[in-house]
């Protein structure tokens, strides 16, 4: 089992990162107005820029691997496409900002770059979301919105590979599939599984968990036939549009705010519950392979954590600050006399990531083929999974489950 | 300074104010319908019990459970029978039952033990009864299945 390499990269929350192409460089928000970019030395990540020019916290940071353009999106309602040119006094390359015209009255929540980098996706409370292209005449960004029939903030979009299907996850606890075609900039895609005549602003589909809850993250599966999305009842569902089958599985923890697909039949999800999940499947169904994080090494002398592979299901309830309570209850002790342990081994996890993951996304491999995954969170933690490190433990799990 | 801009309804001057009914599918059932589903299956619940099959009389009840607006006789004949089975369930039955539940079951099952400790005194409900129904379906179906039970909109 190859350990996941971790980066202690601030100590306030990491709302958003995003790679370059070559993984030498990273772009983060640490719960900021501020873009740092982080670039690689030795065995630690150093910052060596900042982009400054929204006004309140960023939410979300794209960076297209091709064209090497940054896009990142904000509370202050915009978002700006970030570009290396020279600076004219210095000759150093210098990160210049382009505005984008969104004409949106909330806070944009989530920026998705699309496949061939000539489109973006801003996500925002408006109700909306902005498909952005270049507009050449103006040298600026200009957005079309896709509105209908959106009932509350978007959280989260995922571009399907033909660059013109977009996928969004709302608080109005749906999931849809919109058509993103922009007249001058998309040729016509060819017929999928989602539909044939594409105008913008088609709805090809419109999906929710059985139990509700805001629909956090979505994702197309890399050949964009399957749409894969993580709602706030802890369920991860699996779209098959031609089936019609929608695999719905049930987690034993806490929701899922982010996923990502590794490959046709794999999917990687994290949140709460603080470590990256994979699941595994296909169109006969859908089924959890285990724990990205071997919560189970020793870390700790405390005992085996109970995630949903550990002996004990109660997951997260049978932690310290439980313990902590159940013993104030039962035997009168009080927290100011309660032993000699230290404060700061009481509240650990037994994860890598010591607080709810908010992101995580593909590191290394082609799409389809991914070998690795990137994750961060409020712990302030970056975190570079092997996805292929679970492999053992989901086969032992179904030998236990034969045997 | 006057505070009591507070406590004005903003939704009341939105046009487009999203719905408490718009964020889940209504019952396709209507309410004459749902009503007689309750009562056919709080009828074929007594005999299962007489058997003493207090499995099957769970997943009966729990089946396809009236929710949403105008279904107030359904809703409380449905909780009495589910509280019913629970009373009459033995503390020892009580992991087994909780195993043997269908993951849609155990959902349901949970929202009602949430229901019945809202409502304390109502009925036959006793809440000691309930947390030990809630302690060993928590067991087995985990936090995700508490989660699951406070994000559901179709309330019971």
């Amino acid at each position: 089992m190859v350990a996941p390499e971790v980066y202690n990269v601030s100590q306030s929350p990491i709302t958003s990162h995003a790679f370059n192409a070559d993984r030498t460089q990273v772009a983060v928000s640490l719960n900021t107005n501020e873009v740092q970019i982080l670039s690689r030395s030795g065995l630690d990540w150093t910052p060596t820029e900042t982009l400054s020019e929204h006004d309140k916290i960023v939410t979300s940071i794209d960076w297209a691997p091709n064209s090497n353009r940054i896009v990142t999106a904000s509370q202050d309602r915009n978002a700006y496409v970030w570009q290396q040119a020279s600076d004219p006094l210095t000759g150093r390359l210098v990160w210049k900002p382009t505005l984008v015209l969104l004409r949106i009255n909330r806070a944009a929540t989530f920026v998705r770059w699309s496949p061939f980098e000539d489109k973006f996706a801003v996500a925002s409370g408006a109700r909306a979301i902005a498909i952005c292209s270049f507009d050449p005449d103006n040298n600026w960004w200009v957005a079309k919105q896709l509105k209908k029939p959106i009932r509350s903030t978007v959280l989260s979009v995922d571009w399907h590979p033909n660059n013109v299907l977009l996928a969004a996850g709302s608080a109005d606890m749906k999931a849809r599939v919109f058509s993103a075609y922009i007249k001058d900039v998309d040729k016509r895609p060819p017929p999928s599984v989602w539909g044939e005549k594409l105008p913008f602003n088609t709805v090809c589909g419109e999906y929710s968990s059985p139990s509700g809850g805001w629909v956090h993250s979505v994702g197309f599966s890399p050949s964009g036939d399957v749409l894969a999305f993580a709602s706030h009842d802890s369920t991860i569902n699996v779209v098959y549009p031609g089936g019609p089958a929608v695999y719905t599985i049930r987690s034993n923890s806490l929701p899922y705010i982010s996923l990502t697909w590794t490959s046709e039949d794999a999917i990687v999800a994290a949140g709460h519950d603080c470590q990256p999940v994979l699941f595994s499947g296909g169109p006969s169904g859908w089924q959890a392979a285990g724990s990205l994080d071997d919560t189970t090494a020793p870390k700790s002398s405390v005992g085996a954590r109970g995630g949903f592979t550990g002996s004990s299901p109660v997951g997260r309830l049978n932690s310290a600050a439980f313990n902590t309570f159940r013993n104030a209850d039962s035997r009168g002790l009080g927290s100011s006399h309660g032993g000699g342990t230290p404060l700061a081994t009481d509240t650990e996890l037994f994860t890598v990531h010591q607080n709810t993951i908010t992101n995580i996304r593909p590191y290394d491999g082609a799409p389809g083929a991914v070998s690795r995954v990137s994750t961060s969170g409020v712990d302030g933690k970056l975190v570079i999974w092997s996805v292929n490190a679970v492999s053992g433990l989901g086969t032992k799990l179904k030998a236990l489950r034969v045997g | 300074m006057n505070f009591n801009f507070r406590k004005i309804d903003v939704d009341a001057y939105d046009e487009d104010v999203l719905l408490e009914t718009e964020l889940y599918d209504p019952d396709p059932r209507g309410p004459q319908q749902v009503i007689e589903d309750a009562k056919a299956k709080a009828a074929s619940v007594r005999t299962s019990l007489a058997k003493g099959d207090n499995l099957g009389a769970l997943v009966t009840i729990l089946d396809n459970p009236p929710y949403g607006p105008n279904v107030e006789e359904a809703k409380n004949l449905t909780l009495q029978t589910v509280v019913t089975v629970l009373n009459s369930t033995k503390a020892t039955d009580i992991p087994n039952v909780v195993r043997s539940l269908p993951p849609e079951a155990q959902d349901t099952l949970m929202k009602y033990l949430y229901k019945g400790m809202s409502l304390p005194g109502w009925g036959d409900v006793s809440g000691s009864v309930l947390l030990g129904w809630h302690e060993k379906l928590t067991e087995v179906a985990g936090t995700g299945c508490i989660v699951r039970a406070m994000t559901d909109r179709r309330l019971l």
